[in-house]
Order: structure tokens, then sequence, then C-alpha cells
């Protein structure tokens, strides 16, 4: 939009002083960088404290941008899971071995260390299997829709297996 | 936009109404205020600022960025069913290495969609940062002082 005010501008101005002969419409002399503008979009906006027209509140959902936004989700989750557990690592006194007597010395019922199992299975494998479907949309495959829907399940029902699999072992 | 179209061809045409061509004036004064600063901008001799040698060299870097990603997704998935079949300290140090990089990385671009302004997006690079080397540090001492990471995951799952 603003590439276009000046190069319109710059028509304006350039036909308007009879001086210059030469007339380039068709060049793009960019003063700033697409990150230059972005930043400049943002801060005026928040320093107008402009509001912004409901979009996530009000766009009906659809299984990519839920499987999307999940993607998105468990990754955040295991990266702070495994910070976690490196600063443990650090902070706490006792080696690792103590702490799993002392989980399993507690009495949990079977059930619910088979459901834990499967909570934590279940991001990873989640994670892993939407990955690769990913790597197949940059290596250029699967964008049609019916291949994303069917891609979609097809990953789903593999995270699913696999995490009852390894809850189970 | 489509007005601006239509006053464009006004202007070329020369027809000039009074109010609308002061406006693109002072517009393209001010566009022209700024394109001063670069060099290589002539209205009257016609040379064409291109797109400078360090925006290249940043978009370079950005496409090498985003291949070292896919790259490292790639070798990450791999070391699943191997730290499975052969779990070893080689392994576990690996593991390590890339299980960090790929969460610093992956958070990164994050940051990079949610967070605005050149400050804001400077300090939270600075924290990830801190926070990713912590991890890989905390991981290589638990490499080093404790079970490791293939045998801690064997031993969580033999509760």
């Amino acid at each position: 939009m603003a590439l276009l005010l000046r190069t319109v501008a710059r028509q304006g101005q350039c036909l308007s002083r009879s001086q210059f002969g030469v007339l380039y419409r068709h060049a793009v002399p960019m003063g700033t960088t697409a990150n230059e503008e972005m930043n400049k979009f943002w801060a005026k906006n928040t320093r107008l404290n402009r509001p912004v027209s409901p979009h996530i509140s009000i766009y009906k959902w659809s299984i990519p941008m839920l499987m999307s936004i999940s993607h998105r989700g468990t990754g955040v989750a295991l990266s702070s899971g495994i910070s976690a557990f490196a600063l443990a690592a650090l902070v706490l006194p006792e080696s690792y071995p103590y702490y799993l007597d002392l989980i399993h010395s507690m009495t949990f019922g079977p059930q619910f260390l088979a459901f834990s199992k499967f909570a934590l299975a279940f991001p990873v494998a989640y994670h892993t299997f939407n990955g690769i479907r990913h790597l197949a949309w940059d290596l250029g495959k699967g964008f049609k829709i019916p291949e994303v829907y069917r891609s979609g399940y097809i990953v789903v029902a593999l995270t699913v297996l696999t995490s009852i699999s390894l809850a189970a072992m | 936009m489509a007005s601006l179209i239509f006053l464009s061809t006004f202007c070329q045409r020369g027809i000039r109404p009074v109010l609308l061509c002061h406006t693109h004036l002072s517009r393209g004064l001010v566009a022209y205020q700024k394109n001063r600063d670069i060099e290589a901008f002539h209205l009257a001799a016609g040379r064409i600022h291109t797109t400078s040698a360090h925006c290249i060299s940043n978009s370079r870097a950005a496409s090498k960025h985003w291949t070292g990603e896919r790259v490292l997704s790639i070798v990450l998935l791999g070391m699943a069913p191997a730290a499975y079949l052969c779990p070893s300290p080689l392994l576990d140090y690996s593991l390590a290495a890339a299980l960090t990089l790929h969460g610093h990385w992956g958070i990164g671009q994050v940051l990079t969609d949610y967070v605005h302004g050149d400050a804001k997006v400077k300090l939270a690079k600075a924290g990830v940062l801190l926070l990713s080397t912590a991890t890989f540090f905390g991981l290589c001492y638990f490499n080093y002082h404790d079970v490791g990471l293939c045998k801690a995951v064997t031993m969580l799952w033999q509760i």
C-alpha cells in the first residue's frame, strides 16, 4: 500500500516538474526493508492504541487450524519440559535414580501410571508425526485440500496408536 | 486503492484537480525526502536503486537457516529409533545437542511470529539463548554425572 502510494506520488511529482525528462514508472526504489515496514506498522498501531478486529475469536475452527496450533503447542510444551528437566538436573541435590525410587515408593494405581505414560508419550508422538507431515509440505507434497485433511487424519490416528502402545510398554 | 489508481490516471493525463495534486505533491515530497538518503537515487539521471548487497546476504542467511532447521529435524527423527535400539553415551550427547538446538530454533520462530519491535525482539531472543544454553549445559551435566538420557527414559518407563 505504501509502495503504491510512493510510486503514484513520485509520478505526480515527476510530471509536475517539467525539467525531469526521464519517466521511470516501473522503477521501485525502496527506502526501507520489509522488516522495517512491519516494525513501523506495529509501532504506529500500538501507539495509537487501535483496536484489532476479531479474528481467531470469530473464525470457524477447522481441522488443519487445530492441528497447526497443536503442533506449536506441543512443541513449546516439550521444549519447556526438557528445559525444566535440565534445570532440575542442575539444581536438585540427589541423583535421578533417587527421585525415581521416590516416585516408585508412592502408591499409584497401575491405571494412573499407564495414563501418565500415555500423557507423556502423546505430545511427543503428535509432534513427531505432524513434523513428518510438515517435512512433506516442505518438499512440496500434499498441499491439495483433500490431501491436507487425509494426512491430518493419518497423523492423529498414528499418534493415538503409538501413544497407547508406548503406554502399554 | 481504486481511488488512487483513478487519481494517478488523472495526473498522467495532465488534468490537475488542484486539491488532489497538492496532496500528491506533498506525499511525493515526503517520499522524495526519505529517498534522498539512498545513494544512487537520481530522478533526473534515472539511475535505479536495486536491492543492496546487505539485503541479499540477509535473505541468503535466512534461507540457509531454514534449510538447517529441516536438516536438523530429519537428523533428530533418526535419533529416536537409534536411541531405542542402541543407547550409548554418544547418542546421549548427540540427543542433548539436537534436542536443544531444535527447541531453540523452534521457540525462535514462535518469537518471530508474536513479538514485534526491535527492542522487544532483541530482549526475547537473548532470554531464549540463555535458556537454551542452560538447557544444553544441564543435559550434558546429566549425561556426565548421572545415568544419561537414553537410560533415564528406560528407567522411567520401568516404574
